[in-house]
């Protein structure tokens, strides 16, 4: 023990210097600057509010509901257009006021992929090939990414399952194009560009499987890319 | 009292993504009390209230609503329950039609198609659960054939969707669309 430890410690404040820098930051008396705290507060809430809506605009303008129920590249949203539909769902259904297939009806799947997972593009050749979940009548529609109709060669925007080519084994093939093809032909937009987007929307009518438990395990149809320009 | 920079940094932060978080919430929340046309609204300009309106085709660049099947032809009958009870009546010879109820909000509150229906033709009574007591004190003839639907929803619109197997039959589907009724009872 040396003599310094022993001798008792020199008074950190007394009452001389308490104004002195010596004190702990934290209880150190603090002069607010008003200019600066408003600056602050501004910032917050201008960021905040930037942030907060950009980010609930984003989400709405995708369309694409949250609780979707996925079976390769096609996705259905047997919730949405409900009362059970979560609050995204609600915003995107209202906002469009889109009048959702209701379950009695039938369920609307839309693929924005095809199978290999590249975005779809009107400007190529997709072959759309297999089985659908088991319904009384389906119809296929080619759309643009923001969910409209497009003019097209013929005219015509679909395919009804009643009047398919089929194979033998009951399933069917489908080109989709923007020229004619032979067998089944999916009209695709007479003048797009990769931009304008594509969707293929399989609207199963009377069909078992309009909730979504029903969904797992069922077949559908797959998408292939078969050229582009 | 003063802290050390990083410490306001990230008080900042916090502070900030919170309150991002809340108004995105209450964004989202926000827009269905703000939607200039719901689907209710765009539907009271094809016509009159209490009538099926044939809606004019799903075409490229004229979709009435969006979102509809362009291989189907639909009308559509808005509805107040407060002036009574709605009777829908429909007969639409094709192999596929369905109907379905919406409230105001554009929720599905019914739906049925023609094998669920269990008859050719449709006749389905809408009415809230005060007008059904009341009608049971003196029911009319046919009450045990229709299809009756309680419901609390006081406004809302029905949607018939008919198929066209193909054009040649398309004037058969508009004549039944048209002849479809969404009326009072007896």
């Amino acid at each position: 023990m040396t003599d310094a430890s022993l001798r008792p410690p020199a008074p950190a404040h007394s009452e001389a210097d308490w104004f002195q820098e010596k004190l702990p930051r934290a209880i150190r008396p603090h002069r607010s600057h008003p200019l600066r705290t408003l600056t602050a507060v501004t910032l917050v809430v201008a960021l905040a509010s930037l942030l907060g809506i950009s980010s609930a605009y984003l989400v709405i303008e995708r369309e694409q509901p949250l609780d979707a129920v996925s079976i390769g590249p096609w996705q259905a949203y047997p919730r949405a257009g409900t009362a059970d539909a979560d609050p995204y769902s609600v915003a995107i259904y209202t906002r469009g006021a889109v009048i959702p297939l209701a379950s009695g009806e039938g369920l609307a799947l839309v693929a924005r992929e095809d199978s290999a997972g590249h975005l779809l593009d009107p400007t190529c050749i997709y072959r759309i090939y297999g089985q659908t979940p088991s319904a009384r009548l389906w119809t296929m529609t080619a759309v643009d990414g923001h969910g409209r109709l497009v003019e097209t060669l013929p005219g015509r925007v679909h395919l009804a399952s009643q009047n398919l080519l089929r194979n033998p084994d009951g399933s069917f093939d489908v080109t989709a194009a923007t020229k004619p093809q032979s067998g089944n032909w999916l009209p695709l937009a007479a003048s797009a560009s990769a931009s304008d987007g594509l969707r293929f929307v399989l609207r199963l009518y009377d069909a078992p499987v309009t909730t979504g438990a029903a969904l797992d395990g069922v077949s559908m149809p797959t998408i292939e890319r078969k050229g582009c320009p | 009292m003063t802290l050390s920079p990083r410490f306001n940094l990230t008080v900042g932060i916090l502070a900030t993504l919170c309150l991002a978080a809340i108004i995105h919430i209450l964004v989202v929340l926000s827009i269905p009390h703000n939607v200039q046309h719901s689907a209710f609204d765009n539907i009271a300009k094809h016509g009159p209230d209490r009538q099926f309106n044939l809606l004019p085709d799903v075409e490229p660049g004229h979709e009435v609503l969006p979102d509809l099947d362009p291989a189907m032809k639909h009308a559509a009958c808005r509805f107040e329950l407060a002036d009574g009870p709605v009777l829908f009546d429909a007969s639409i010879p094709v192999s596929f039609w369905s109907i379905g109820l919406f409230n105001s909000a554009g929720e599905a509150v019914y739906s049925l198609n023609n094998r669920t229906a269990g008859a050719e033709s449709l006749s389905m009574l809408v009415l809230t659960t005060e007008q059904l007591s009341i009608l049971r004190e003196n029911p009319p003839e046919n009450l045990e054939d229709l299809i009756v639907i309680e419901t609390e929803e006081i406004s809302g619109f029905a949607l018939l969707r008919a198929f066209v197997p193909h054009p040649s039959k398309a004037g058969t589907v508009d004549n039944a669309l048209m002849a479809a009724n969404c009326g009072t009872i007896g």
